[in-house]
């Protein structure tokens, strides 16, 4: 009987350790299954529910790529959404067959969802270069000026984007339907999540703590800041370009101001906050029941314009204030306690 | 704040000198290419900028907050300031008062600094301080970030209470432009720009000759010694947010007439502050004051030789070059231990 446990043990040991490699937890695992199967299930089968699952699917995924940057190595993105909008234009303008623009190549966006993220990692090289020397906050304002250049660009080559009139990119897929859509997201939402988690367990993922912890202690162990700093930027932002793309060419609907604008970053940036910093499955795991509260809010208060985004802000404030760690800091606490009294028991 | 006079910080710094050279020539290319009128707005705005952007400077020199809601101080004060003016301006539609009609877009103004330091003293009590209990490291970032949240929470609750729409003013006093060597200039402007100095020298003043701006400069130096000195942090922050508020609602109160009143009006503002700080050096109150001009030209010049829809790149590009040349700003950061954070 007891041998029998300790077997059981061992196997359910190899198993979590497989899937700590790429970043789940049985109970992580268990959610995914569930947010999987969420769409067949009524009532989240009906087609609004799956567009808010599909919201929540695309939010989960920018906020993960938004805190490899922000929670390993300390520097807040603040033109995350310029350099996602700018994936969604790439893809977007290189799917163009309208003969209003200048230039209609009418390739397909499965092809040019991949041109956006290569572009927007380009940028992203750039962008983590431009703001190499400068630290914390004096890094954060540059790249959120970056992000105002880049979405000023987008607003006056009007031969290319239509400026604010925007765009109307082409589906990804012939179906009206919302499933397919929502299953394709969920995939780039967990490939983005078991890419970096992949990264940020190997050594890399220790290089960028130690930067963003103190950079001075990273040089003098061996680390090139510059290098690392550099990467983790293109990758997050070649996440970033990606997730564009698939925005541009499902909701059929570019426009700078509703996709390039900084308060798009600072709703990243509220979930990665609200989940905790550094912990990556925290923003993902906070975007779902975010969107339903935020749409349940929006739909119910149709009288009360705004005010579900006056609720995300004092949430922001208050989890600032009063909870920094956020939602995984919340989670390692009450495993903390519940370990500790086991040891007691025993 | 060591007390520098801009002719010493000037000197011998050939980043200043390049940047303030060249603003200067800017500003004759388009006096000479355009005309003049645009030389004086430049102006104009430039005084106001530096209002904007001293206040920035202020609260980071001495709470390290970077304040990214201070477009929203701005907001405040421009509906204060439509709030009070237009009642008052519709009751001398019917009964004509020229003394009233004369002041009362100073009590508009007013009103609106009153409101912006009792708002900045909310705040800070509100949220600054029980967030400066808790931080224990990196209190720069989560400073910056808590503003981050003011800022939304500020201009969607502001959609909510006061909805999207537009309020504004065509001008605060119905007379004729003055002629100003061959230059007509509204009045509103020409009392923009003296509130603007006026505010500013005010601060300085203050800032240089009383006990208690002594202790503000103290705490922006050290503050362990300004403690041990006796200095009581828990009324110098306040204080400090709250004059950084009540300059921000001045500016966004005596701009009415050209920005008008809208939740996000803000942002523009800024942005430009934001250019101002960085550029001249975070935390760095004079040198704000010859960026705000340095911004202001800059700003006209795109407006003038490319087009006003790139207002916002042009500039933001130059400060991005500005800023790999000397990241720190041209007239350097004077403010403690930033660079670690």
């Amino acid at each position: 009987m007891n041998m029998e446990k300790k077997n059981n043990a061992g196997a359910w040991g190899a198993i979590k350790s497989a899937l700590g490699t790429v970043g789940f937890s049985p109970l992580g695992l268990v959610l995914i299954v569930v947010a999987a199967v969420l769409p067949l299930i009524p009532p989240f089968n009906q087609e609004h529910m799956i567009r808010w699952l599909i919201m929540g699917a695309f939010l989960a995924a920018q906020s993960i790529a938004f805190d490899f940057t922000a929670g390993y190595i300390n520097v807040v993105n603040f033109g995350f959404a310029a350099i996602l909008g700018l994936g969604a234009y790439t893809s977007a303008i290189l799917a163009n067959t309208s003969p209003v623009l200048m230039v209609q190549p009418g390739i397909s966006p499965w092809v040019g969802i991949w041109a956006g993220a290569i572009l927007a990692g380009v940028v992203g090289l750039g962008l983590g270069w431009l703001t190499l020397r400068l630290r914390g906050i004096f890094a954060a304002v540059m790249a959120w000026f970056a992000g105002i250049a880049l979405m000023g660009l987008v607003r006056n080559l009007t031969d290319l984007t239509r400026g604010p009139l925007g765009m109307n990119p082409q589906s990804l897929l012939d179906t009206t339907a919302n499933l397919p859509y929502y299953y394709i997201i969920f995939g780039m939402m967990l490939v983005v999540y078991i890419v970096l988690r992949l990264v940020t367990r190997s050594s890399f993922g220790l290089a960028f703590k130690a930067i963003g912890q103190n950079i001075e202690a990273a040089r003098a162990s061996g680390i090139n800041p510059t290098k690392y700093r550099v990467l983790n930027f293109a990758l997050s932002s070649f996440f970033a370009g990606w997730l564009g793309g698939f925005y541009a060419h499902y909701f059929g609907s570019l426009t700078p101001q509703t996709l390039m604008h900084t308060s798009k970053t600072v709703e990243v940036l509220a979930l990665a906050y609200i989940g905790g910093r550094g912990s990556m499955w925290g923003g993902m795991f906070v975007a779902f029941p975010f969107v339903f509260l935020i749409e349940f809010l929006r739909s119910n208060l149709t009288e009360l314009p705004g005010l579900h985004l006056v609720i995300y802000g004092v949430l922001m404030v208050l989890v600032m204030i009063f909870y920094p760690n956020g939602l995984s800091g919340l989670y390692e606490w009450v495993v903390g306690k519940i370990r500790s009294a086991r040891a007691k028991d025993n | 704040m060591k007390g520098k006079t801009i002719k010493e910080r000037v000197s011998g710094n050939w980043a200043a000198s390049i940047v303030i050279i060249s603003t200067v020539a800017l500003a004759v290319v388009i006096g000479l290419a355009g005309n003049p009128s645009q030389v004086v707005n430049s102006i104009v705005t430039g005084g106001l900028w530096a209002l904007l952007a001293v206040g920035l400077a202020l609260v980071f020199g001495v709470m390290n907050v970077p304040h990214f809601a201070h477009g929203e101080s701005f907001m405040v004060g421009a509906y204060v300031a439509y709030f009070v003016f237009s009642p008052i301006h519709e009751s001398l539609q019917d009964n004509p008062n020229a003394f009233l009609a004369a002041v009362a877009p100073f009590l508009a103004i007013l009103a609106a600094g009153v409101v912006g330091l009792v708002l900045g003293v909310i705040l800070e009590r509100l949220l600054f301080y029980p967030l400066r209990v808790r931080t224990k490291s990196g209190w720069v970032m989560n400073a910056f970030l808590l503003t981050v949240g003011i800022s939304f929470i500020m201009t969607n609750g502001t959609t909510l209470v006061l909805g999207p729409n537009f309020r504004g003013i065509p001008r605060y006093w119905d007379v004729d432009p003055l002629e100003f060597l061959g230059v007509r200039v509204a009045v509103d402007r020409i009392v923009a720009f003296f509130i603007a100095i006026a505010s500013i020298v005010a601060l300085w003043l203050f800032l240089r000759r009383t006990r208690t701006g002594r202790a503000i400069r103290a705490v922006s130096q050290d503050e362990t010694g300004a403690q041990m000195m006796g200095i009581n942090l828990n009324f110098i922050y306040p204080l400090t947010f709250a004059l950084a508020t009540a300059m921000a609602a001045l500016s966004g109160a005596s701009l009415l007439f050209m920005f008008q009143a809208y939740p996000t009006v803000g942002l523009k503002p800024l942005y430009f502050a934001w250019y101002v700080v960085m550029m001249a050096g975070l935390g760095n109150v004079v040198g704000a004051i010859v960026g705000g001009f340095v911004v202001a030209v800059l700003q006209t010049a795109t407006q003038q030789f490319v087009g006003i829809a790139w207002e916002d790149v042009i500039p933001t590009v130059v400060m991005i070059i500005v800023l790999l040349i000397v990241p720190s700003g041209i007239f350097g950061s004077e403010v403690k231990g930033v660079q670690e954070q």
